[in-house]
């Protein structure tokens, strides 16, 4: 028969002290679930909010050019440059919409616009709105009519209009162009300066860079607090599968009798380990999983939820508390495997 | 060539018990052949249960020659004499010995290799218990429980039965047909079997009675 099915047996058998051990591990995983699924989530929302200064250089027209926007000859310039990609463009310009002065934005990420009211297209203020420019209506920019479409809510009073027409608008002519570069930013920003005239490079402010390695330190951090939360619950394991050997003793010398080996007996102790990890973590997970859930109630977060439970944290979880507890049931095995037969069997 | 099951040449064994040494076998000479019915007998401290242990593979002798069929037991692996241990030997021990969370049936299919049952409960009628495939241990009375004992040792169709006062749990009527259990698989099967017991009764079911005494072979059959 083989020594697996016992494993099984002894879980099923000792139900309580099965049930308590796998509650050390269940908490564990339970915990790095949450704590490493939630700050995961935060971590994608805070880019996803901080999304527009994502960029690793930003080109904008040089002051010695005399002018605030690139000509499409510079532009074109750029987009052939080979050590730049996730290239984003914008063409901003000042515009009277009756008496007053307004920025009209031209962009290619809707998403970063938070739309209150209407849908993407020509997104104006409210306080325009409130002016006659409801949705609906016509706005002239620069000799061209446009329908307005939706209502932002914004600090400043912007015009939003999709960055293919405020390209049309200023003849080709565009303000600042985003990117993401190969290699070192610094490097790449000289080497755009070399190569391309009448422009200014920046790389992505200190700041920003500060701001994104906070959140990968946070996300280490929370899974370092979490990682101890699943060493006590190992640690659990270990003991447990020590007095298990102890008071199976006897079983142990009668298997032994009966013509199982060392590796066979061993085996079998770090099978009933392994299960104890596997069966524990995985109620684990589901735990960590509808913790996340609330989680995310809570904080109003729930479209970031998927964010929240990657697989590589669910698999990973799993795969990662089993081979621990059967690391766990090396040294009880190893008790186990060099029992003295006829010592074990006169124990009783 | 001889055609001993067991044979002990100038065997020692010494335990230490603090400053006192103990001579359980102290230089044992034996053979019993393939096929025979031997009960061993003596009194406690003479030995018999460390013969039983070196007989068993459970144990090694200090000194001089073991062969259990032929094979020097002190030249093979950890892992070989696991494997002998499973093949070539059937243990019954006093107290039973079984798993008390398997099923009868379960305890019968324990040493098997694979998990073809039908064997297992061809040889659980033989013992006369149809129908108590399915009882745990503890449901079963202690005659009972010793023939589940005894089908577990057959299972793997050993060559060699040892039994260490397999009746010393029991009272005189189910003793005594364990002993006759025992009888009829040495006659009908050919098993040879060792029977270690302090009861004469059983003793006298053998073919031969060997007495133990101060770790040597008081009478029997010596190797000359």
């Amino acid at each position: 028969m083989n020594l697996n099915k016992l494993a099984f047996n002894n879980i099923r058998r000792r139900k309580l002290r099965s049930i308590l051990t796998m509650l050390g591990i269940i908490i564990g995983v339970a915990t790095i679930v949450v704590l490493v699924g939630t700050t995961a989530g935060a971590t994608t929302a805070l880019k996803d909010e901080t999304n527009e200064y994502m960029y690793d250089i930003i080109i904008s027209p040089s002051v010695s050019s005399g002018s605030y926007m690139m000509d499409p000859e510079t532009v074109s310039q750029v987009y052939k440059l080979s050590n730049i990609y996730d290239i984003k463009e914008t063409s901003t310009f000042q515009e009277y919409i009756g008496t007053e002065i307004v920025t009209v934005v031209g962009t290619q990420d809707w998403k970063s616009v938070e739309i209150k009211k209407g849908s993407p297209g020509v997104v104006v203020d409210q306080s325009i709105a409130d002016k006659g420019y409801g949705i609906g209506s016509k706005i002239t920019i620069k000799d061209q009519e446009l329908t307005v479409t939706g209502i932002v809510d914004a600090d400043s009073t912007p015009v939003y209009v999709d960055q293919s027409v405020a390209k049309k608008i200023v003849d080709g002519k565009v303000s600042a162009i985003s990117a993401q570069t190969k290699g070192d930013p610094k490097t790449v920003a000289q080497d755009v300066r070399k190569q391309v005239e009448g422009i200014t490079v920046e790389t992505k402010s200190q700041k920003v860079a500060e701001v994104q390695e906070m959140t990968n330190k946070s996300l280490l951090f929370a899974g370092i607090i979490a990682s101890i939360a699943l060493l006590v619950g190992i640690i659990s394991v270990i003991n447990t599968m020590l007095i298990s050997v102890m008071e199976r003793t006897k079983e142990l010398g009668i298997l032994k009798a009966i013509g199982f080996t060392n590796w066979e007996i061993k085996g079998s102790v770090l099978f009933e380990s392994g299960l104890l990890g596997f069966i524990g973590s995985v109620l684990g997970v589901i735990l960590g999983v509808l913790g996340s859930i609330a989680v995310a109630n809570m904080l109003e977060f729930t479209e970031y939820l998927p964010m929240m439970t990657p697989w590589w944290l669910i698999i990973g979880s799993i795969v990662g508390a089993t081979l621990l507890c059967v690391l766990a049931g090396l040294y009880p095995a190893m008790r186990a495997s060099k029992l003295n037969v006829v010592e074990a069997l006169r124990n009783e | 060539m001889n055609n001993y099951i067991l044979e002990f040449k100038d065997v020692w064994k010494t335990y230490h018990m603090g400053e006192e040494k103990i001579n359980a076998l102290a230089g044992l000479n034996l053979g019993l052949e393939n096929g025979s019915f031997t009960a061993v007998m003596g009194p406690s401290g003479s030995g018999k249960s460390t013969f039983l242990h070196v007989a068993g593979i459970l144990d090694m002798p200090d000194q001089g020659v073991f062969r259990i069929n032929g094979k020097e037991t002190s030249k093979l692996s950890v892992k070989e004499q696991a494997r002998l241990r499973r093949d070539e030997i059937g243990f019954i021990f006093q107290r039973f010995n079984l798993m008390s969370q398997l099923t009868a049936l379960e305890n019968v299919m324990l040493p098997m290799l694979n998990e073809d049952s039908s064997k297992a409960r061809e040889i659980l009628d033989r013992m006369g218990l149809q129908g108590k495939y399915d009882k745990r241990p503890s449901q079963l009375s202690g005659g009972e429980q010793q023939r589940v004992a005894i089908a577990r040792a057959l299972i793997n169709e050993p060559s060699i039965i040892l039994a260490d006062e397999p009746t010393g749990e029991l009272d005189s009527k189910n003793a005594h047909s364990i002993m006759k259990v025992l009888r009829d698989l040495n006659q009908e099967d050919g098993v040879s079997i060792v029977v270690v017991t302090h009861n004469p009764t059983s003793a006298q079911v053998a073919d031969h009675i060997i007495h133990m005494g101060d770790g040597q072979i008081v009478n029997g059959n010596y190797i000359s």
